[in-house]
């Protein structure tokens, strides 16, 4: 055990102090929408609901629970997030993988291509048009495709597979293995880490995401649960809107249940971060080449 | 492109030989000949009529759908219609979250449905110019409902609002028999009651009232509004303007006509506009209106009105109903909360609301359809019929609803909608999908309107009702490049109204700046709108 000077020992309190912080600051948010999820709408409107349930209530679970259309939205997210992520990451790792050999012709040309698509897009209207035209609208290839290859990802990625040592490919080479097998039995295996963060990345966004399926679905049916999320909270608060009058029970339980359906939302891509966190692990490369 | 030219011509001199054929008997004033468009279509329809195509037709239609009643497939809204009509819509589900925006998008990208309902003017503006939606104004020959209602509410002045500056409009109007103002004041009755006060008739009484309140109860604001995102005081200034005879707050309109002068002046520059600023500014300096007024969520200000740390709050007939009584029921049983008719102040005795609902647009590419007369005939008996209006709004007699003889409707046992039937297991929205808003629109005879109203609500309505409708301003349309140079100077403009309204209300800017104000709207080129507006009006008399 070496000793701490006091210097380290003051960048560990401060450290903790800060992190724990950081810590409520994230948490906070989240347990209040748990605690407002389980409470008596009446203590809602008293204010009096912070971080503890009060008045311990499960109908808007019941409620939001028994809709037929939140479970079809909800089976819509998780194929719409498993489908678009495994594409998303096939074509984003042939792509990276492809960008880092130095040796590959027309390389800056292919990188520029995607860049170019950071800074300048289409716009909405032809966007549209050109998803249209291409039969995919109302289907589910309308949210995995655009956007399969998300260049910030590409480029993290891209940097990884160049910061792997070339000899332990040129090894390979020699074994026998052609790129392909190159590149799913060494490079793949080695790359688990950056893999993870990438199954990460695309998950949570295509979970959160709502914008596409907005536009390119005409039917209740086809939305994810996010679209069915927002248009729940917007209905609940139109003020504006006189049409939008509802039974004084109904209008009642809508806070609770826009904390329902955040929960419920929001739990399965937390659950997901324990489980990929363990990849964060650095040293994967330490001792792959020797001599 | 010469080429085209070329054939236009030859398109016009052939479309001028046959209307030289044919001009003996028909009106040239119709943008196209409709005899291939009328497939599917009644031959006699008329005032009255059922609407029933001649053969099964279906026509696309734009669907703003309520979370609270979200679209299914087997309503009986849908099977009973095509029974009726022979017509099947197939709706394009659009989350109400989001509907101007897929409603823009899909107009933009030429992939609109035929019909599209639920359009408030003057959101139709933007798309007139691309011709992408249809001057209905020139097919009202296919509208017998339409035309009938207009003639006989006298809606003329309402509708020239809609006109563009060719003349013609492009919004299929909702409209109102009479106009229904629903944003007002609620008042706790208890405490007035305590403090010996009468219901405030008038601005002036209501101030009045508030500095009894506070008198009695020194540690509270005895007034905080709600309703100010994203507009700022968006409710309390609409109400307020508008007995100052403005359009301010969320209803802000920078041109006010001045009848007296007979021409436009600048809303924000006016001497009302600087008197409903001072009467702000003389509560709030009292300590009778909270500053949060102006800021807070909807959610604070009813909290505080719950809590009994306020008195006094905006409210319509279903704030009132849905939330602040329910509210106060589980924090304070004793409160009694009442919603008074709309204070009166210097503008008069006046209703404020429009006669003018949302409408409908039709997508340019019906024309094309050869059912295109058979689509406006069904528009015109769902949308405007009161055989159609009374369908889309309570249903089918006998099965949601009874009528006895002297014309009232009832629901029947099992069917519940605003609570009237708190035991039924059926909602007439949810499980039927009647009064969805989309086709069954909030207009309509007094009768109809206000038959799912409370006698409360009843009783408010004729209040407001016995009240002089509002003077409408004279039609002013600009042309599509004075709209473009108007629509830059209006944004910086209500930047500047908004904020330095709340700092004259809010006392951080002192009134007797009013002149340099004045001069600040100036400088950003308020009198040139003002001119825009005039030069505009005089162009359309």
């Amino acid at each position: 055990m070496v000793t701490s000077t006091r210097g380290e020992r003051a960048f560990r309190a401060v450290n903790a102090v800060v992190l724990t912080a950081v810590v409520f600051v994230t948490l906070y948010p989240f347990v209040t929408i748990v605690a407002r999820s389980l409470s008596d709408e009446s203590y809602l409107i008293a204010g009096k609901v912070n971080l503890v349930p009060r008045g311990f209530d499960l109908t808007a679970y019941k409620l939001v629970m028994s809709d037929a259309m939140f479970w079809t939205n909800y089976r819509n997210t998780v194929v719409y997030t498993v489908v678009a992520t495994f594409i998303a990451i096939v074509l984003t790792t042939c792509y990276a993988y492809v960008l880092s050999k130095p040796r590959l012709r027309g390389r800056g040309a292919l990188v520029g291509v995607a860049v170019f698509t950071m800074f300048f897009s289409g716009g909405l209207i032809p966007n549209y048009v050109l998803i249209t035209s291409l039969g995919m609208k109302n289907t589910i290839w309308a949210v995995v495709l655009p956007n399969a290859i998300n260049v910030f990802n590409l480029l993290v990625m891209k940097a990884f597979f160049e910061s792997l040592p070339v000899e332990l490919e040129e090894a390979a080479a020699v074994d026998g293995l052609s790129t392909y097998g190159t590149l799913l039995r060494i490079v793949l295996p080695l790359s688990k880490a950056v893999i993870a963060t990438m199954v990460l990345f695309y998950a949570v966004t295509y979970w959160n995401s709502w914008f596409t399926a907005f536009l390119y679905m005409d039917r209740q049916e086809l939305f994810p649960v996010t679209v069915y999320l927002r248009n729940l909270i917007a209905g609940a608060t139109g003020a504006q809107d006189a049409g939008g009058v509802a039974d004084a029970d109904a209008v009642q339980a809508a806070a609770t249940l826009q904390a329902v359906t955040i929960v419920l939302t929001t739990l399965p891509i937390l659950a997901v971060y324990p489980f990929i966190q363990r990849y964060f692990v650095s040293g994967v490369m330490l001792g792959a080449v020797k001599g | 492109m010469r080429i085209r030219t070329r054939r236009g011509v030859a398109a016009a001199a052939a479309g001028l030989l046959t209307l030289g054929l044919v001009a003996c008997s028909e009106e040239p004033t119709k943008a196209e000949d409709l005899s291939g468009s009328r497939v599917g279509a009644m031959a006699e329809y008329g005032l009255g009529d059922q609407f029933k195509a001649t053969e099964p037709l279906s026509f696309t239609a734009l669907y703003n759908n309520h979370p609270f009643y979200p679209l299914k497939n087997d309503w009986m809204f849908w099977s009973e219609l095509t029974k009726r009509t022979n017509v099947k819509i197939e709706p394009v589900a659009v989350p109400l979250s989001d509907y101007e925006q897929k409603r823009s998008l899909l107009i933009g990208a030429g992939d609109a449905p035929m019909i599209i309902p639920k359009t408030y003017h003057p959101a139709e503006d933007a798309f007139v110019a691309s011709g992408a939606i249809l001057p209905v104004s020139d097919y009202l020959d296919l509208l017998p409902n339409l035309k009938d209602k207009i003639a006989k509410w006298h809606l003329e002045p309402e509708i020239n609002e809609l006109r563009q500056s060719d003349g013609k409009y492009y919004l299929l109007p909702g409209m109102l028999e009479k106009p229904t103002h629903d944003y007002s004041l609620a008042v706790r009755a208890d405490i007035l009651e305590e403090l010996n006060l009468q219901i405030p008739k008038t601005w002036d009484e209501l101030h009045t009232v508030l500095k009894a309140m506070k008198a009695r109860y020194p540690s509270s604001y005895p007034f905080s509004d709600r309703w100010s995102k994203p507009n700022p005081g968006g409710s309390l200034l609409s109400i307020l303007g508008a007995s100052y005879g403005l359009k301010a707050g969320w209803s802000y309109q920078h041109a006010h006509w001045d009848p007296a002068a007979r021409k436009f002046d600048y809303t924000g520059a006016t001497d009302q506009y600087k008197q409903m600023l001072q009467y702000l500014n003389k509560l709030v300096a009292e300590g009778l209106l909270d500053p949060e007024s102006f800021t807070q969520t909807d959610d604070a200000a009813r909290q505080k009105l719950a809590n009994g740390k306020s008195f006094v709050i905006g409210a319509n007939a279903q704030t009132l109903v849905n939330e602040n009584r329910p509210d106060l029921k589980s924090t304070l049983p004793k409160a009694r909360l009442v919603r008074i008719p709309l204070p009166v102040g210097p503008a008069g005795e006046i209703n404020p609301a429009s006669r003018l609902e949302n409408g409908i647009m039709i997508s340019t590419k019906a024309l094309q359809s050869k059912n295109f007369v058979a689509m406006m005939q069904f528009i015109d008996w769902l949308w405007y019929s009161d055989a159609g209006q009374e369908f889309a709004k309570w249903g089918v007699e006998g099965t949601t609803y009874t009528k006895d003889a002297a014309g009232k409707r009832t629901l029947t046992a099992d069917v519940d909608i605003f609570g009237l039937n708190p035991k039924a297991t059926k909602h007439l929205q949810k499980d039927f999908g009647f009064y969805n808003g989309v086709f069954a629109a909030y207009g309509g005879n007094v009768d109809l309107v206000q038959s799912f109203s409370s006698p409360e609500e009843k009783e408010f309505q004729k209040v407001m009702s016995a009240r002089q409708p509002v003077v409408v301003a004279p039609p002013h349309p600009f042309t599509d490049e004075e709209r473009e140079q108007a629509t830059l100077w209006e944004s910086s403009l209500k930047d500047h109204v908004v904020q330095n309204s709340l700092r004259f209300i809010l006392g951080q800017r002192p009134l007797t700046e009013w002149d340099a104000y004045v001069a600040e709207l100036k400088a950003k080129n308020s009198d040139k709108y003002v001119e825009l507006a005039n030069k505009a009006y005089e162009r359309f008399q």
